[in-house]
């Protein structure tokens, strides 16, 4: 497969700029038949024209009159220029933010727009040689070109090809090398109608390869210790075993999510032990923290959640309509933790469940998880629904078709376990201790990472 | 009997005369229609006015309706002044020379003013006169408005385009072409000679590219050498036949006259009732003009203002503390930070960054993130932090922000145009493109000056 094709002008665009600076010079002729003195500017073109544009200027025919004054400037040269050669693979990274673009208006505004990254590689120092050809028509007319010229290089002229913050090869100088003050043999036996004056430049020029523009990268997690225990450097101890990593949020925000909402936390805001919030005023605006590294791109832009199992629970995110401090997420469902149990039917509390057919006539398999404990050893007689069932909180029972059995004891589980309410479609995860919502919660700063 | 000999000094003989009819004949027959606009002279480059009063004797004293346009320390030319005589003195409207006339000036006698001696004026327009006696040249030259027809012979060539650069290059097109010298005289007053233009009608050209162009392109040369023909030489020994380099005519200041003052949409010819010139039609330099232009274009798409556009990238505001507002800010008049809003309100400052972007040139006058700024010549009243003026009265123009103390300068307005010309505000060209005025007592001054003309006494036109 061929390389990729890429032209950006480079060296046009330096040549465009240096007809520029030479252009819109006048002469003066003197007094025509009237007493009147005219003022003539002097056009500047590209001095190598094809045979068929030029034809074509001249009209297709021998009877069109060539115009001085005029200048030509022409490529002469272009060579590499070791000396000012630096490192070829030093790659430099700038991040940037724009205003807000709106497309119908044409328009940046006030807010923040999209935010990137770009990666620049040492561009190619060459040194471009141009000489600039001044026709004229008499000595008085060169004289007042070259004097109005010869200003310009003190030593020399600055000159830019593009106005962009990013192009950093974008500035470079015209250096006035040479003067060839005329084309015709001095003294001139015969009349000759124009005479011709070559100026010679030079330009210290970079070309560039194509820039990489990214979304803005951000550090999302900082790994400071890459070696084990024992001081070893393995694959293992990058991706799983780290036994000394610092896991930081750049801004060292927290979230908390609950039901299909985030909210933004600092850090201070997470204070109680049972888990509830003490939220101080003024909320979080979600916005001027998201557009610290761009813009939310509904559809795209993502926040993941690490889960205790190691994995990544993702959702799409967009901003909620009305309040600036919530987050809408929506967790792609393939990300959400797979069950490790089987489903139950219901979260039930044994005491004050309300009985009916499901209870008093169970079907096979149906399961339910306890929020209390149910039956004593001291009971012999037992109920009428749970029979001689004795479970705890926190246990799951199961329906045999005969008598109820505990499946899930919560007193020797350890594992981190997941599992659904059929009845309400909630995800639990069994902490070892106590059931929790799988997802929900508190995710504190490198929990969580946003990607734009 | 006489020796025979066809060679006979002083006048010519009757066979000279009977060839010289021949070959008169010969251009007749055979030669081709030429026209040719005479060069006269150069134009008046300098004052030229009239007495308004007789001298009653020899004097330096000389009398002008006014004397507005003269300086002192010009040279005069004209009948009974001595060449080399100054102008020494004026007023409204007499003025003295540094020698006396060398007989009384009538009423309406022409007298000419000219500052550089090398550069003269000239009593009566006429070929011989040399505009530019250092450079040796005739810049603005004039000619006839009557055209002469002559016969010419010249060999036809194919002629080679050299496009290269310029169209056609210089020597291309040459050719040499002959007159028949007394022909010549009798019509045209005197022998063409060098800067005469001709055109050669035969190579009209009805068909260029332009089919829209009002008229048919005509074929021009100047003349660029000329003598004797070697052919043109009879058994007499005299010449017959003048012999002329030409070199295709250029559209240039020496030939203005002749392509700005043929108007080609004519009903009468010579009439100049027409719009058209030749020159607008036949040159090429409107469309290098025009390609200029485009490229001007092109330059300053590419690069409209020197140095570097931020105006496109957000610069995150920071609190007075220097800390991100990533909490919804509410400034209070005093400054305070509110805690009752989750947005910027009417009763707040302007959340505006407390840094520009920094770089080379990368400031042209506007704002930052597009916020609100207050232009003026004095800071306003009752600011609120964060508050963005851009005081015009700063040259260059500068921006402020206010901090709630202070206002603090953000950039200064440093980037102009690249394109030569006024809005090139670089520092030389304040000194080229400066066409400010200012009075004194000498009247309206001009800024820019000439440092070789800076405070010398200069005319009023």
């Amino acid at each position: 497969m061929a390389q990729q094709f890429f032209y950006d002008g480079q060296i046009r665009r330096f040549l465009v700029q240096f007809i520029r600076a030479v252009s819109n010079f006048d002469v003066e002729f003197g007094r025509d038949r009237d007493g009147t003195k005219t003022l003539q500017r002097v056009p500047v073109y590209y001095g190598d024209p094809s045979r068929q544009a030029a034809t074509i200027l001249k009209g297709n025919s021998e009877n069109t009159l060539n115009g001085v004054p005029a200048m030509s400037a022409y490529i002469s040269g272009l060579t590499y220029e070791q000396s000012r050669m630096q490192d070829p693979f030093f790659v430099d990274k700038m991040n940037l933010r724009q205003r807000r673009y709106d497309p119908d208006t044409g328009l940046y505004d006030t807010q923040q727009g999209d935010a990137y990254t770009i990666e620049r590689l040492m561009p190619v120092p060459y040194k471009l040689t141009v000489k600039l050809d001044i026709w004229t028509s008499n000595t008085e007319q060169k004289m007042q070109i070259i004097e109005q010229l010869a200003t310009l290089f003190n030593p020399s002229l600055e000159i830019q090809s593009t106005d962009n913050y990013i192009d950093w090869t974008s500035l470079s100088l015209i250096q006035l090398i040479e003067v060839n003050w005329s084309s015709r043999t001095v003294p001139a036996s015969v009349e000759e109608p124009i005479d011709i004056a070559t100026l010679t430049f030079d330009m210290p020029i970079w070309i560039s390869s194509p820039a990489k523009v990214k979304k803005l990268g951000v550090i999302q997690k900082i790994i400071n210790n890459i070696y084990d225990e024992q001081g070893k450097f393995t694959e293992d101890t990058i991706l799983t075993n780290l036994v000394s990593r610092m896991v930081v949020s750049p801004i060292n925000y927290s979230v908390f999510y609950s039901g299909n909402q985030l909210k933004l936390l600092k850090q201070h805001e997470i204070a109680n032990d049972d888990g509830s919030l003490i939220v101080t005023q003024p909320p979080n605006n979600w916005r001027s923290v998201i557009e610290i590294y761009g813009t939310l791109v509904t559809g795209e832009s993502e926040i993941r959640l690490s889960l205790p199992t190691g994995t990544e629970l993702i959702g799409l995110i967009t901003y909620h309509p009305t309040d600036p401090t919530i987050l809408l997420y929506t967790p792609i469902e393939d990300t959400a933790p797979t069950n490790t149990l089987s489903p139950v039917n219901a979260v039930i509390n044994p005491i004050n469940v309300t009985v009916n057919n499901n209870l008093t006539n169970p079907s096979n398999g149906t399961r339910y998880l306890l929020t209390d404990d149910i039956g004593s050893a001291i009971n012999l007689s037992g109920s009428v629904i749970w029979g001689s069932l004795i479970a705890k909180a926190n246990d799951i029972i199961e329906y045999n078709g005969t008598t109820w059995n505990v499946v899930f004891d919560s007193a020797t589980i350890k594992t981190t376990e997941y599992i659904t309410n059929l009845n309400t479609n909630v995800q639990y995860r069994w902490t070892g201790e106590e059931w929790v919502k799988s997802v929900e919660g508190v995710y504190r700063g490198g929990d969580w990472s946003l990607v734009i | 009997m006489p020796r025979l000999s066809l060679w006979k000094e002083g006048r010519h003989t009757n066979d000279y005369k009977f060839i010289d009819r021949r070959m008169s004949e010969m251009f007749t027959i055979g030669g081709t229609g030429i026209l040719v606009h005479k060069y006269l002279g150069p134009n008046e480059q300098n004052i030229s006015k009239n007495t308004s009063s007789a001298q009653a004797s020899t004097s330096s004293s000389i009398s002008f309706s006014s004397t507005a346009d003269i300086n002192l320390g010009m040279f005069v030319a004209g009948n009974a002044v001595v060449t080399g005589t100054k102008v020494v003195a004026k007023t409204a409207n007499t003025v003295t020379l540094s020698a006396n006339t060398t007989s009384a000036l009538s009423a309406n006698t022409t007298l000419k003013f000219y500052t550089d001696a090398a550069q003269p004026s000239y009593m009566n327009q006429s070929a011989q006169n040399i505009q530019d006696l250092f450079f040796l040249e005739n810049r603005d030259r004039k000619y006839d408005t009557s055209v002469y027809n002559l016969r010419g012979i010249y060999q036809t060539q194919d002629v080679t385009f050299d496009l290269s650069q310029f169209g056609m290059f210089l020597q291309t097109g040459t050719l040499f072409i002959v007159f028949h010298i007394n022909d010549m005289i009798a019509s045209l007053g005197r022998k063409i000679m060098p800067g005469d233009v001709i055109e050669l009608m035969h190579l009209k050209d009805y068909n260029p590219l332009d089919d829209s162009l009002p008229v048919a392109l005509k074929r021009f040369y100047v003349i660029s050498d000329c003598n004797n023909a070697s052919e043109g030489f009879s058994p007499t020994w005299w010449p017959h036949l003048w012999r002329c380099k030409i070199n295709p005519l250029t559209d240039s200041q020496e030939y203005k006259d002749i392509l700005n003052q043929i108007k080609v949409d004519e009903t009468i010819p010579g009439s100049g009732t027409g719009n058209i010139s030749l020159g607008s039609v036949s040159s090429i330099i409107s469309k290098y003009q025009e390609i200029n232009d485009a490229i001007i274009r092109e330059a300053e798409t590419n690069v409209p203002f020197s140095g570097y556009d931020t105006s496109y990238l957000y610069v995150k505001p920071t609190t007075d503390d220097g800390r991100y507002p990533t909490d919804p800010l509410g400034l209070t008049s005093d400054g305070n930070i509110t805690a009752d809003s989750g947005t910027i309100n009417a009763g707040a400052g302007i959340d505006s960054p407390g840094e520009p972007v920094r770089g080379y040139l990368t400031y042209a006058g506007g704002t930052i993130n597009g916020l609100p700024v207050t232009v003026g010549i004095s800071f306003p009243t009752n600011p609120m932090i964060g508050d963005l003026t851009l005081r015009t009265d700063y040259l260059p123009n500068r921006l402020f922000r206010y901090d709630g103390r202070r206002w603090v300068k953000m950039e200064d307005n440093v980037r102009t145009s690249l394109t030569p010309g006024p809005d090139n505000d670089t520092l030389r060209s304040n000194f080229v493109n400066d066409t400010s005025t200012f009075i004194n007592n000498t009247g309206n001054v001009s800024v820019r000056q000439s440092l070789s003309q800076a405070l010398r006494p200069k005319a009023d036109n």
